[in-house]
């Protein structure tokens, strides 16, 4: 799910940088720094929107930095359990397939993926129905739901299936062609 | 860091010392940026923490030597860092030597956080303060 927050940070900021143009280098030190990250409290920060504040400096003894509390608005991703995501599939193999909604990365084991499907090894490895009519593999858009997440300080993995109502296939790259 | 030191500069002063205009803001010593861009962080310190402004503040109006060294040192490492300079050189190279100058100018963008013993603070900004040299001889400004 996607939030859009207020976040805070302690930018700070090497003395060559203070100037007329001060808050603009802070500004776009934040969005190198910040952007891409993940935090496993708020997710992933997609993209800064905008900056509310720029808090008074304090200066870092020792070193003539100075430290600025930088308050901004960002978009950021969070999976969560029970979501329904659509997501790419990265690799398959027996086990499962890998797929990613963005920045997260989302396994779906073979245990979740309905009975009717077979893993098919091969130049092109894939999940396909007896039938043929569907088929997973690389590159294969899917819905799928959410079922798992593992929350680290940097890092978000979760964990998927497409064995319920509605859950599967969307678009095929094969089918395409 | 230099409590006993200006507790006596207290005695030793008449009259009131000058109205806080701005201050009592946050932080230390905020960096103010530079010419353009000060407006801007004194607007902003404006805006903020506006209910200890009322108190007058009651530490001695002049910098002590201890708050000169540490200006100076502070101003001259970043200087060194290649901060930009408020005043016009003529000629000088040694970072300190343009700190000095700088603080004879009044023009170090910094506000000094003066912690009190019971953990409250004032804040003075460095072209409020006097500034005297080890001979008690005001030193610039004014």
């Amino acid at each position: 799910m996607f939030f859009h927050i207020v976040l805070e940070r302690n930018m700070q900021l090497h003395p060559r940088h203070f100037g007329p143009h001060l808050r603009d280098k802070l500004v776009s030190k934040l969005i190198k720094d910040v952007e891409g990250t993940c935090s496993g409290r708020h997710g992933f920060v997609v993209a800064i929107t905008g900056v509310e504040d720029v808090g008074k400096g304090l200066i870092r003894e020792g070193t003539g930095y100075v430290t600025f509390p930088v308050k901004y608005q960002c978009v950021v991703f969070r999976p969560f359990k029970g979501e329904i995501l659509e997501a790419v599939v990265t690799m398959v193999n027996k086990m499962g397939f890998f797929a990613e909604a963005g920045p997260v990365q989302i396994f779906v084991s073979n245990h979740l993926i309905p009975d009717d499907m077979e893993f098919q090894s091969g130049d092109v490895p894939n999940y396909t129905t007896s039938d043929g009519s569907v088929k997973i593999q690389k590159d294969s858009e899917v819905r799928l739901k959410i079922i798992g997440t593992r929350v680290d300080a940097t890092e978000i993995f979760c964990i998927g299936t497409i064995k319920d109502d509605f859950l599967g296939v969307i678009s095929d790259p094969g089918a395409a062609v | 860091m230099a409590e006993d030191d200006y507790n006596d500069m207290d005695m030793g002063y008449e009259d009131e010392p000058p109205e806080p205009e701005i201050e009592e803001g946050a932080e230390e010593e905020p960096e103010n940026n530079n010419e353009d861009a000060v407006d801007d962080v004194v607007g902003a310190e404006d805006d903020k923490e506006q209910e200890k402004t009322a108190r007058p503040r009651k530490t001695s109006k002049y910098m002590t030597k201890y708050e000169r060294a540490r200006i100076l040192g502070t101003r001259a490492l970043q200087i060194s860092m290649n901060a930009p300079v408020m005043v016009e050189l003529e000629g000088e190279t040694d970072p300190l030597e343009i700190a000095m100058k700088e603080l004879r100018a009044r023009k170090i963008p910094f506000t000094i956080r003066r912690y009190l013993p019971d953990g409250s603070y004032e804040d003075w900004g460095v072209d409020e303060l006097i500034v005297e040299d080890s001979w008690k001889r005001q030193v610039g400004g004014g």
